[in-house]
């Protein structure tokens, strides 16, 4: 399985225990769901942030890996994603400097999309992500080796929730990656060298052409001290 | 019926009950085959999937039903008949093809899968998929294929909180759906066979490679012409392509004296 689609999915809630719960999500039940506050203008790791569900070092790539991320989604649409790669922000400002709102916001990709929010005045709107629906284009290649994660900022103060915490009070991020590895981050590397878009299609019609040159190969006149020597069988 | 688009769907409605059988609801936290499981509308004969020598599967598909605080439930009726009508299961579905687990995570440890709120069913105009199976995965003859899903909302321990009296059988708890196209026979062989050249198996791409097998057939002792003939023509026809979109090279310009 050497191209598979994944994704990464966080949530604030914790056990109610600690602020952040490791290498999965903890069990809830009615009168028990609990999430963890953060401050407004913090950015906080999805990854390694000690806030909701976390694992335990930052996505880091093998030497035989690539990721192309190429989509990313948060909800309320007060929260900001930004992604990083090694020390290098994607989202900035048009000064240069990395977005000081904290990136792409749930008003722009709504997760779900189409999620129901209940403003301040006590509206409600569905909220449909309209402008990044074939994700991040060009999406984002991480490379072997490489250090990755994202990380997320709230426009206001998040307080924390004890047992009583609903849908809308859950502060949540997506991540959805190609993760290549084995022989085709091999033919990845190849396609990058001659700048071409790391896409499935891509890599799949890169493996045909090799296939095709070698039939080609098999075709091909043989030298002629080959056709002209002696048979031994 | 060589190609079928298949379909299956599991379901875990209520029991008529307070929700605190647990024989019939599953833990939050453990995972369960939607196929052999101990819950929901499993198959009768408990088997896990296997695709026998002369199939071949292409999963393209793979939902469940969306919704994360156990909180947001909805209840309707005056107690002591209190109705649960509708219930946020918290969870997530992965697929095991043999011993190997679809989804991992960032750290390359196995993740619990993709999640309903992601990937949802039924899907609700308030609740589009961010989340698509592409490329789709190729199950091959003699493997063993297993979806399972994780509830993180307990319904059991839920009950105990005595918001609701019965969770009615027509309350749908939680939900998985996945779509698949299932190539049996000699299209299963083609499937293979275009697997094997790195072309993807589509129904498009195997109704093709039949087509040419059928329009080959009786050629026999001309046949190795005929497909040198056809793949000379492909390559002039690609020569020309790169030419046009200046993408050739010294070697192009050369082979065309």
């Amino acid at each position: 399985m050497s191209l598979r689609r994944q994704c990464y999915e966080w949530r604030n809630i914790s056990d109610g225990v600690k602020t952040s719960f490791l290498n999965g999500y903890p069990v809830n039940s009615v009168g028990d769901v609990n999430t963890t506050g953060f401050l407004a203008n913090q950015p906080v790791d999805i990854f390694i942030g000690d806030v909701g569900n976390n694992i335990d070092i930052p996505g880091q790539l093998k030497a035989f890996q690539y990721v192309v991320l190429d989509s990313i989604a948060v909800f309320p649409p007060t929260l900001h994603a930004q992604i990083y790669v090694g020390t290098t922000k994607y989202f900035q400002d048009p000064d240069n400097v990395p977005s000081r709102s904290g990136g792409i916001s749930g008003f722009i990709v709504p997760f779900p999309n189409g999620a129901r929010w209940v403003d301040s005045a006590g509206g409600v709107t569905n909220i449909v992500n309209t402008d990044y629906t074939d994700g991040l284009k060009p999406a984002v290649i991480i490379a072997p080796g490489q250090v990755w994660g994202v990380q997320v900022t709230s426009s206001f103060d998040i307080a924390s929730v004890t047992n009583t915490a609903t849908e809308q009070q859950i502060q949540k991020c997506f991540v959805k990656y190609l993760l290549i590895d084995g022989g085709d981050a091999i033919v990845a590397r190849r396609l990058l060298d001659a700048g071409w878009p790391l896409t499935v299609e891509n890599i799949w019609k890169y493996k045909q052409d090799i296939l095709k040159t070698h039939l080609y190969a098999g075709l091909a006149p043989l030298p002629t001290e080959v056709v002209k020597a002696k048979r031994k069988v | 019926m060589a190609i079928r688009k298949q379909i299956y769907t599991w379901e875990l409605n209520g029991d008529g009950g307070d929700g605190t059988d647990i024989t019939h609801y599953p833990r939050a936290g453990e995972s369960h085959s939607i196929f052999y499981g101990d819950f929901g509308n499993v198959q009768a004969g408990k088997q896990t999937g296997f695709v026998k020598e002369d199939q071949f599967i292409v999963i393209e598909k793979m939902a469940s039903k969306p919704g994360i605080s156990a909180n947001s439930y909805t209840v309707e009726g005056i107690a002591p008949n209190v109705n649960l009508t509708k219930w946020l299961p918290n969870m997530f579905v992965n697929i095991v093809i043999d011993t190997t687990n679809y989804y991992q995570d960032p750290q390359n440890v196995y993740g619990v899968g993709v999640s309903g709120t992601a990937s949802p069913y039924p899907r609700e105009i308030q609740e589009q998929p961010y989340y698509d199976l592409w490329p789709p995965i190729y199950v091959l003859p003699f493997q063993t294929i297993d979806i399972r899903y994780t509830l993180y909302n307990d319904i059991t321990l839920s009950a105990g909180a005595g918001v609701w009296n019965i969770i009615p059988t027509t309350t749908m708890l939680a939900a998985v759906y996945v779509e698949y196209t299932l190539y049996d026979g000699t299209d299963a062989m083609m499937a293979q066979k275009l697997m094997r050249l790195g072309i993807p198996v589509t129904v498009g791409t195997v109704e093709n490679y039949r087509r040419l097998l059928l329009e080959n057939k009786g050629l026999e002792t001309d046949t190795f012409k005929h497909y040198l003939a056809l793949m000379e023509s492909e390559r002039k026809r690609e020569e020309k392509e790169r030419n046009n979109q200046g993408l050739a090279r010294y070697n192009d310009y050369t082979s065309q004296d």
